[in-house]
């Protein structure tokens, strides 16, 4: 009975001791994560970008630009074809499945100079183009405008680029309407320089080509020239820093040594985070007739060998290649999503100490999609991408509590990460270290 | 035998009536697990998915019976034949009843 009693007194005492003893999230710095609606009723809403003091710029992809003022009064600016309540519209504005209003950056200098860059979907620069979907069609554009300092409307459009490419017809693909892939996600980098990126649109021969933007990460200057540093290959348009991807819509600067790192959308195969290289190939080429492929519908094969039901990602991945190795320029991916295509909307690294030990690892945004048989898998990912870029060192899934359609992406001033999602409604997602 | 028959077509038309009128809490559960990844929450529509709440019964019925007879539709047909050819009749009156019934 006594030694019961005894082994009995040792175990409470063990067991006190294993609860008084911090646990191991708490010796890995693991940080609290909250999750908080700040706006809601928006329309697809899809990128934000802020002010230092926390003015925060909204895109809807069908209406237009709005802004939050740190005082909370939302300001409706630069508004679609269609769209009403806005200080200025632009009819040449207009949105299509996939395609509308979407990136937003502010300048680096904006307390000064109140530049804001935004890219949308246009239809102002067709020309004779544009008539089929088998030709050139200059239908998504960067434009750069003016803020007043009262933040209640915008002045002095210029549209810095004019000739990124657009779908204009549907085709026979899934996801088969017009305005399919069009990137669209604008950053600054450290350097000062502004990026873009585009996307093939459903067009086979468009990331491989040396001149039509489209499956690009650009980066130029404000008035939308090249950044005299690219180096893409030779009779290739120079405002190119990389091309071959197939539809970029996350991009970010490590905080350790400023290089760029893009999120990728897979076809049904391989979503992939990927460092990139001046010059670099994204390995993406969907032409007929190629890297032994045969004819594919409406000369493009994406979403071949099977458009029209599951298979498993693997055989397709090998058939369709995200990262085709025959490239000798070839980007490989840090990470490809287990082989998986879930939807890699975008991407936003995480700086500051609140965020623990995952500051300086990339969050990304996954909506979820769900085909033949893929998991949807909603959610946002933290991933440690190992220094030289090649690999990941691991990916945990971010504890928000929110099962949504993650579309955009944005560190704030204030060290939160918010989220936009296609549910229509913003959010602060908020980290809290010990 | 006359009482027979009349109890079986009377049993027949409760099952239609109700085959036909579709059970919302069980057209919700089936829409969880396929639909709503890309039409939302409620059938409101989310990025270039359309919003299929509140459309008439009839209406959902017909499209989804056509999506999953392999005809195409609009540009996104070949993702809604996908989902819709496991789908069974008792399936789409559910689904239509809930999507209806969405305001």
């Amino acid at each position: 009975m006594i030694k019961k009693s005894k082994l009995l007194s040792a175990a409470v005492v063990a067991t006190a001791a294993l609860m008084a003893s911090p646990s191991h999230a708490d010796t890995m710095n693991t940080p609290n994560i909250s999750a908080m609606s700040i706006m809601n009723g928006l329309e697809n809403p899809w990128d934000m970008a802020f002010t230092n003091g926390g003015d925060m710029f909204v895109t809807e992809k069908c209406k237009g630009l709005s802004v939050k003022t740190s005082s909370g009064s939302v300001h409706a600016l630069a508004g679609m074809k269609g769209s009403k309540g806005y200080a200025s519209t632009f009819n040449d504005l207009f949105c299509s499945g996939q395609a509308g209003m979407m990136g937003v950056a502010l300048d680096p200098n904006f307390n000064k100079n109140r530049r804001i860059y935004v890219a949308s979907t246009s239809d102002k620069y067709h020309g004779s183009g544009c008539k089929t979907n088998f030709e050139k069609c200059d239908g998504n554009i960067i434009m750069r405008m003016e803020v007043s300092k009262d933040m209640k409307s915008v002045s002095n459009r210029v549209d810095i680029v004019k000739d990124i490419q657009y779908k204009p017809f549907e085709s026979n693909h899934p996801f088969g309407g017009p305005g399919a892939h069009n990137g669209n996600r604008l950053r600054f980098g450290p350097e000062g320089y502004l990026w873009a990126t585009t996307g093939d649109r459903h067009r086979g021969v468009v990331p491989q080509s040396p001149k039509l933007l489209g499956g690009n990460v650009l980066r130029i200057d404000t008035d939308g020239k090249a950044h005299p540093g690219n180096k893409p290959p030779r009779g290739f348009d120079k405002r190119m820093y990389t091309y071959g991807h197939r539809n970029v819509q996350g991009i970010d600067f490590r905080p350790s040594d400023g290089r760029a790192f893009t999120a990728e959308h897979g076809p049904w195969q391989n979503d992939e985070i990927t460092a990139l290289v001046n010059g670099g190939n994204g390995g993406w080429d969907p032409r007929p007739n190629v890297g032994g492929r045969g004819d594919c519908p409406d000369k493009y094969c994406g979403y071949m060998p099977n458009q029209k039901e599951g298979m498993l990602p693997a055989k397709r991945a090998q058939f369709m290649p995200m990262s085709d190795t025959r490239f000798s320029d070839l980007m490989p991916p840090a990470w490809n999503n287990n082989g998986l295509s879930q939807g890699t909307g975008s991407a936003a690294f995480l700086k500051g100490s609140n965020w623990g030990y995952w500051e300086g690892r990339m969050a990304v945004g996954i909506m979820g999609i769900g085909f033949g048989g893929t998991p949807s898998g909603m959610r946002i990912d933290v991933v440690d991408i190992a220094k030289d870029g090649q690999s990941i060192k691991s990916v945990i899934h971010m504890p928000t509590g929110l099962t949504k359609r993650f579309r955009g992406l944005r560190l704030g001033p204030d060290g939160a990460l918010y989220a936009a999602v296609d549910e229509g409604e913003i959010y602060k997602i908020t980290a809290t270290a010990k | 035998m006359k009482g027979l028959f009349f109890g079986i077509l009377s049993l027949w038309l409760i099952i239609s009536k109700a085959a036909l009128a579709g059970d919302i809490e069980a057209g919700k559960a089936r829409y969880a697990q396929n639909c709503g990844n890309c039409h939302g929450p409620g059938g409101m529509g989310l990025a270039s998915y359309p919003k299929i709440k509140g459309k008439e019964v009839p209406y959902l019925v017909d499209r989804l019976k056509t999506y999953r007879a392999g005809t195409k539709v609009g540009p996104n047909s070949d993702l809604m034949i996908m989902m819709a050819q496991p789908l069974s009749d008792v399936e789409i009156a559910n689904l239509a009843a809930y999507l209806n019934a969405q305001k």
